[in-house]
C-alpha cells in the first residue's frame, strides 16, 4: 500500500479540543470521553484503537453529534474547517450534515431503511442538502457513478436491503457516506461484521474512495493489523483518554506510551508465539477514575508521580503526540532504566 | 418448518376457505347439539310468543325439507355446504317467503359502509396521533391533547353508543337518534341529497367506534416508534441531516405502519362484534340490526345466514389485508416465505 | 493544548434530566398506571364489599321498590320526585339500582375473570407448545388460531345461545372462553419464540437444561409481565363479549347483571324517556372498570418492555 506524501497536508480540517461526554445512571455519571484533543488533517486517514468499552465509538458519535440519551456532552469544542459544531442551531446543524461530517456506520446489516430501495436512500441524502431534482438521468448517472466507485454493480439500483450481501451493504454505506463529499468521514468499525476477506475488501475500497474524492478519513476499528494498512495515523485510546497519537510507521516501530507498548506486543504473528502481555478491560471504576494517569493501575512503569498529576500530552515528534510522564524530560532517566527493565525482565 | 409450512399466499388462502369452512360448520352443527328438534322447539317458542304462526305448517315443512331431518347427517352436511356455495341460504322465517340472501343484501351494504369509513378514520387517526405522540418535535401542547382526547379507549363501542347517542341525539339533539337514512326518503337514491343524509345519519354511529378504538392505534403506534427509534437506520437518518418530517414519515411512519396493518387484521373480528352492536343501539339499517330483529323473532334461518355472511366478510377483509401487506413490505413477497 | 474549556450545556441529550434518567431504574412494579388502574378496581371492589354490609340487596329482585324512581334531586318524566331510600332510584320492575349496581357488577367482573382464566390456561399451553416444541404443533395451532382470530366471536355466541335461550352466568362464561384462547395462544407463541431465540436461553439448552425446567424456569418468570397484559386484556374482551351478548338479550333475568340492566332499559324505551340513571349507571360503572382495566394493561406493557416507559 503506497504511503501518502511523507508529512501529509498541514492543513488542520477537524480540531477536537477537550472534548467530554457522559452517560447518566442511577449510581452517577459514566465517564466515557475524558477531555479529549486532537487534530484531522486534510486528506489524512486516521485509525481510532482502543479495547471495547475504551469511548473509541462515542468520541466518534460525540464529534458527529449523534450520542444518544443517557449520554450527553459535557463540555468541548469540535471545529470542522473553522466551523464550531457545538454552536450550530438545529437547523444549522442539520444542513452541516453529511456535507460536513458523514457517518459509515457500525452495523450495516440494520442501518439501511428496510422499505426503501437502495437508491433512494441515496437520492434522499443528496436532495435533502442539494434540493429537489427533477433531472432523473443525471441523478441516476451519479448514483452509479458512485456505485461503480465502491465496486457495486448497477443491477442493485432498485434493491432493497435486504436482497444485499452484508457486504454490498457495507458498500452501499460508503457510497452514500461519500455522495457529497464531505470534508469528514467517521467509519465505525465498519467492517467489524464482516467476514475477514470481505473485511479487507471492503477496507480498501474505503481506502480507494477516500483518495479518488479527497475526504479524510477517522477510521474506528479494534484489529490493529487491518488498520496499520490503511491508515496514516494511529489514535490509542484507554479509558476514555487518549494516551498517544501518531504516524503509523512510528507506533508499531517505537511505541512510546506503555499501554500502547503492551498492545503492540499483544499483537499475534505467525513468527513467534507472543504471550498476552496485558490482560483485558479497564480495571478501575469508569465513575470514579484514578487520580493521576489513567493507566497507572495497570502501567508496569507507575511510581508515586503518576497518582499525583494527570499526564498532559507531550510532542514528541512531528504529529507525534503521547499522554505519559516518562516522556517528561524531567524523567528521562527513569524513562531509560524503566524500558531496560521491561526489555529484559 | 414443518408439513404445512407454505408460501404467503397459499397460507393465506388456506386460513380464507379454513375460516369459511369451520364458520359454516359451526352453524351446521349447533342446532343439533341442542336437545330436541331445533325446529319444532323454535316452532314451538315462536307459537308460544306470537299465539299463532302464520303458515306454521309450511314453515316447518319448508325448514323439514331445509335440513332434510329424515336423511343421514353427512347428507344433510354435505347438501347444507353445496347450498351455501351456490349462494343459497335459506327462507326467512319470519318473513317467509324472502330469503335470507335476499334480506342479507338489502343489509350488508349499509354495514360495509359504515366499517369501511369508520376504519378509514380510526386507523389513519389513530396512527398519526401515535406517531405524534412519539415523535420528537411533536409540540407539547399536542402531546397534552391526544392523551386527553383518548380518554374512551376501551370502553366497548355499544356503551359509547348509548352515552353517545344520550348527548347528541337526545339532550343536544343536533344528529339523528336512528336509521342510515330519513324514511321521507323512500327508498336509496342516487342524489347529493340522500348522500348527505346518509353521512348525517352515519355520523354518531361511526363516532361511537371511532372514539373508542382509535386510542389503541395511538397506543399501539407509539410503541412501534419507540422501537423504531432505537434502530441502527434511524441513527444513520439522524446522521444524514434528513429533514425531520421526511425521517417522521419515510423512516419512522413508513416502517412502524407494517406491523399495525398485521393488527388490523388480526382486530377485523372485534371490530364486527362492536359494529353489529352499535347498529342496534342507532337501529341502523344493516347487518346488527338485521340479526337483532331476527333474534326477536327467533327466525334461526334469517340468525345463521346473517351470521355466516358477516364472518365471510371478516374473512375476506383479512384475507384482503394479508394480501395487500406484501405491497407495502418489501421483505415479503406473494411468491416467496 | 492548554485552552480553556468552552462548556457546553449538554447540546444532545437535549432534554435529558438526570432525574429522568434515574426513574427508569426505579422498581418497574411502581409504574402509576398499573398502580392507579390497579387502585381503582380495588377502590370498586371495597364499594361492594360495603355495600353488601350496608345495603339490602334483596331490593335488586324485581317489585321489591316504587318503580321508575330517579334519584333523589331529580323528577322523572311523570313528575315523580326521587327519594332518599333509592339513592341511585328504580327502574320499570321495581328494582332498586343501588342495589343492582352492588349485585350486578361483582356477577359482570366474575363472567370476565372465568372466561378470561380458561382462555388463558389454554393460551398458556398451546402457545408454549406451538412457540417450544415447533413443526406439526406449530403449524397447526397457528392455523387454528388464525382461524379462531378471523371470526367475529359474537356472531357464533348469538347462534348458540339462539339455541339454548337464556343460559346461567357460568355457561355464559365458558361459553365465551371458546373464543378467548386464540388471541393469548398468539401472543405467548410469539414471546416465547424471541424468547427461546435468545440467549440465556441457548445457553440453558446447550447447557443441557431439560425443557420443563427451560420453559417453566427460565422462560415463564420473565413472561409474567407479558401473561399479566394478556390476562387483562383477556378479561376486557370477555366482558365486552358478555355485556354485547346481555345487552341482546341473552341473560339471566331474575339478578339481572349491569349488561342485563342495560338491556331493560333499552326494552323500555329509558333512553328517550330520560331515564338516565337506569342505563347511565350501569355504563358508568362498566366505563369505570374498562378504564382500570386499560390502566393495568398498559402498566403491565410498560413493566414488560422498559422502553415504553419514555416520558411521552
Amino acid at each position: 500500500m503506497e504511503k501518502q506524501m511523507e508529512n501529509g497536508s498541514e492543513r488542520v480540517v477537524l480540531k477536537v479540543e477537550k472534548l467530554r461526554i457522559h452517560y447518566a445512571t442511577p449510581q452517577g455519571d459514566v465517564i466515557a470521553v475524558s477531555d479529549i484533543s486532537f487534530n484531522l488533517y486534510e486528506g489524512e486517514t486516521l485509525g481510532l484503537v482502543g479495547e471495547s468499552g475504551c469511548g473509541k465509538s462515542t468520541t466518534a458519535y460525540g464529534i458527529l453529534q449523534l450520542v444518544q440519551p443517557p449520554g450527553y456532552i459535557v463540555n468541548g469544542s469540535i471545529e470542522v474547517d473553522g466551523t464550531e459544531v457545538l454552536d450550530l442551531s438545529e437547523e444549522e446543524l442539520r444542513k452541516f450534515r453529511w456535507t460536513g461530517l458523514s457517518l459509515i456506520p457500525q452495523g450495516a446489516m440494520n442501518s439501511l431503511n428496510p422499505t426503501m430501495r437502495v437508491k433512494d436512500q441515496i437520492i434522499d441524502v443528496i436532495e435533502s442538502h442539494e434540493g429537489k431534482k427533477s433531472d432523473k438521468q443525471s441523478m441516476r448517472a451519479r448514483i452509479l457513478e458512485l456505485f461503480q466507485n465502491v465496486g457495486l454493480p448497477n443491477r442493485i439500483y432498485n434493491m432493497y436491503p435486504h436482497e444485499l450481501s452484508g457486504g454490498m451493504k457495507q458498500r452501499v454505506c460508503i457510497a452514500m457516506g461519500v455522495a457529497l463529499h464531505p470534508t469528514v468521514v467517521i467509519a465505525d468499525e465498519a467492517t467489524s461484521a464482516l467476514d475477514v476477506v470481505v473485511q479487507r475488501i471492503v477496507a480498501q475500497t474505503l481506502v480507494k474512495v477516500k483518495d479518488e474524492i479527497g475526504v479524510s478519513l477517522i477510521v474506528i476499528g479494534h484489529d490493529m493489523g487491518l488498520l496499520a494498512q490503511i491508515v496514516d495515523r494511529i489514535a490509542v485510546m484507554y479509558a476514555g483518554k487518549m494516551v498517544e497519537i501518531a504516524p503509523v510507521e512510528n507506533i508499531y516501530a517505537e511505541p512510546l506510551h506503555p499501554y500502547t507498548r503492551l498492545l503492540i506486543d499483544s499483537i499475534p504473528s505467525i513468527k513467534e508465539r507472543k504471550p498476552l502481555k496485558i490482560t483485558e478491560g479497564i480495571t478501575h471504576d469508569p465513575r470514579n477514575p484514578p487520580s493521576g494517569c489513567i493507566f497507572r493501575l495497570r502501567c508496569p512503569f507507575a511510581w508515586e508521580h503518576c497518582a499525583e498529576v494527570e499526564p498532559e500530552p507531550i510532542d514528541a515528534e512531528y504529529k507525534h503526540e503521547v499522554a505519559c510522564h516518562l516522556y517528561d524530560e524531567r524523567f528521562e532517566e527513569r524513562r531509560a532504566n524503566a524500558f531496560a527493565t521491561f526489555a529484559n525482565p | 418448518m414443518g408439513a404445512f409450512s407454505l408460501n404467503y399466499l397459499v397460507r393465506r388462502l388456506l386460513v380464507f376457505f379454513l375460516t369459511l369452512w369451520v364458520a359454516a360448520t359451526l352453524i351446521f352443527i349447533i342446532p343439533r347439539l341442542a336437545p330436541g328438534d331445533p325446529i319444532t322447539a323454535m316452532v314451538a317458542r315462536l307459537t308460544q310468543q306470537a299465539g299463532f304462526v302464520e303458515n306454521a305448517d309450511l314453515i316447518i315443512e319448508g325448514w323439514r325439507e331445509r335440513f332434510g331431518l329424515n336423511d343421514p347427517v353427512y347428507v344433510q352436511y354435505l347438501r347444507y355446504l353445496t347450498g351455501l356455495l351456490q349462494g343459497d341460504l335459506g327462507y326467512s322465517l319470519a318473513r317467509f317467503p324472502s330469503t335470507v340472501s335476499e334480506l342479507v343484501g338489502r343489509a350488508l351494504p349499509w354495514t360495509l359502509g359504515l366499517v369501511g369509513v369508520a376504519t378509514l378514520i380510526f386507523f389513519s387517526v389513530g396512527n398519526l396521533c401515535g406517531a405524534l405522540l412519539a415523535w420528537g418535535k411533536t409540540p407539547r401542547l399536542v402531546k397534552v391533547m391526544i392523551p386527553m382526547s383518548m380518554i374512551f379507549t376501551s370502553i366497548p363501542p355499544l356503551l359509547a353508543g348509548l352515552l353517545i347517542v344520550y348527548v347528541f341525539g337526545f339532550l343536544i339533539p343536533i344528529f339523528p337518534q336512528a336509521y342510515a337514512y330519513d324514511y321521507n326518503f323512500a327508498r336509496p337514491e342516487l342524489t347529493l341529497e340522500f348522500f348527505a343524509n346518509v353521512l348525517y345519519h352515519g355520523f354518531l354511529p361511526a363516532m361511537s367506534i371511532v372514539l373508542v378504538t382509535f386510542g389503541y392505534w395511538a397506543l399501539g403506534m407509539r410503541g412501534m416508534m419507540i422501537t423504531i427509534e432505537g434502530e441502527d437506520y434511524m441513527i444513520l437518518a439522524q446522521a444524514k441531516g434528513l429533514k425531520p418530517f421526511y425521517v417522521l414519515y419515510r423512516y419512522m411512519i413508513r416502517n412502524a405502519i407494517l406491523p399495525q396493518m398485521t393488527a388490523l387484521a388480526v382486530s377485523i373480528g372485534t371490530l364486527v362484534n362492536g359494529v353489529v352492536l352499535v347498529e342496534v343501539i342507532f337501529s341502523y339499517n344493516g347487518m346488527g340490526t338485521l340479526i337483532f330483529t331476527a333474534l326477536r323473532e327467533q327466525d334461526f334461518g334469517l340468525i345463521q345466514g346473517t351470521s355466516f355472511i358477516l364472518i365471510t366478510t371478516s374473512a375476506l377483509a383479512v384475507l384482503i389485508i394479508d394480501l395487500s401487506y406484501p405491497l407495502i413490505d418489501p421483505r415479503i413477497s406473494l411468491e416467496g416465505r | 493544548m492548554a485552552e480553556d474549556k468552552k462548556v457546553k450545556d449538554a447540546p444532545v441529550a437535549g432534554g435529558t434530566k438526570q432525574a429522568g434518567v434515574l426513574n427508569r431504574f426505579d422498581n418497574p412494579w411502581l409504574n402509576w398506571k398499573f398502580l392507579s388502574g390497579a387502585g381503582i378496581l380495588g377502590f370498586l371492589f371495597f364499594l361492594i364489599f360495603l355495600g353488601y354490609q350496608l345495603w339490602d340487596t334483596n331490593l335488586a329482585l324485581s317489585a321489591r321498590s316504587p318503580l321508575n324512581l330517579p334519584p333523589p334531586g331529580f323528577t322523572n318524566w311523570r313528575g315523580q320526585e326521587g327519594v332518599p331510600e333509592h339513592p341511585l332510584g328504580t327502574e320499570n320492575s321495581g328494582r332498586d339500582m343501588l342495589a343492582l349496581i352492588i349485585v350486578g357488577t361483582p356477577r359482570t367482573i366474575m363472567v370476565g375473570v372465568i372466561a378470561a382464566t380458561v382462555g388463558m390456561l389454554i393460551g398458556i399451553l398451546l402457545g408454549f407448545m406451538a412457540g417450544f416444541l415447533g413443526g406439526l404443533f406449530d403449524d397447526v395451532i397457528r392455523l387454528a388460531v388464525d382461524i379462531m382470530i378471523t371470526i367475529p366471536s359474537l356472531l357464533v355466541l348469538i347462534v348458540i345461545q339462539a339455541v339454548l335461550g337464556r343460559v346461567d352466568l357460568l355457561t355464559m362464561a365458558l361459553l365465551i372462553s371458546i373464543f378467548s384462547w386464540a388471541t393469548p395462544t398468539r401472543y405467548i407463541r410469539a414471546q416465547v419464540l424471541s424468547m427461546r431465540e435468545s440467549g440465556y436461553v441457548q445457553m440453558a439448552r446447550l447447557s443441557g437444561v431439560p425443557v420443563r425446567d427451560i420453559m417453566f424456569k427460565e422462560i415463564m418468570p420473565n413472561l409474567l409481565p407479558y401473561l399479566g397484559a394478556s390476562y387483562i386484556g383477556n378479561m376486557q374482551g370477555a366482558i365486552i363479549s358478555m355485556v354485547g351478548l346481555e345487552v341482546l338479550g341473552f341473560g339471566p333475568q331474575r339478578i339481572p347483571s349491569l349488561g342485563v340492566a342495560i338491556f331493560f332499559s333499552i326494552e323500555a324505551g329509558a333512553l328517550f324517556r330520560n331515564m338516565w340513571w337506569w342505563w347511565g349507571i350501569p355504563t358508568v360503572i362498566l366505563a369505570i372498570v374498562f378504564v382500570a382495566l386499560l390502566l393495568i394493561n398498559l402498566g403491565l406493557d410498560e413493566i414488560a418492555n422498559p422502553r415504553l416507559r419514555k416520558a411521552s
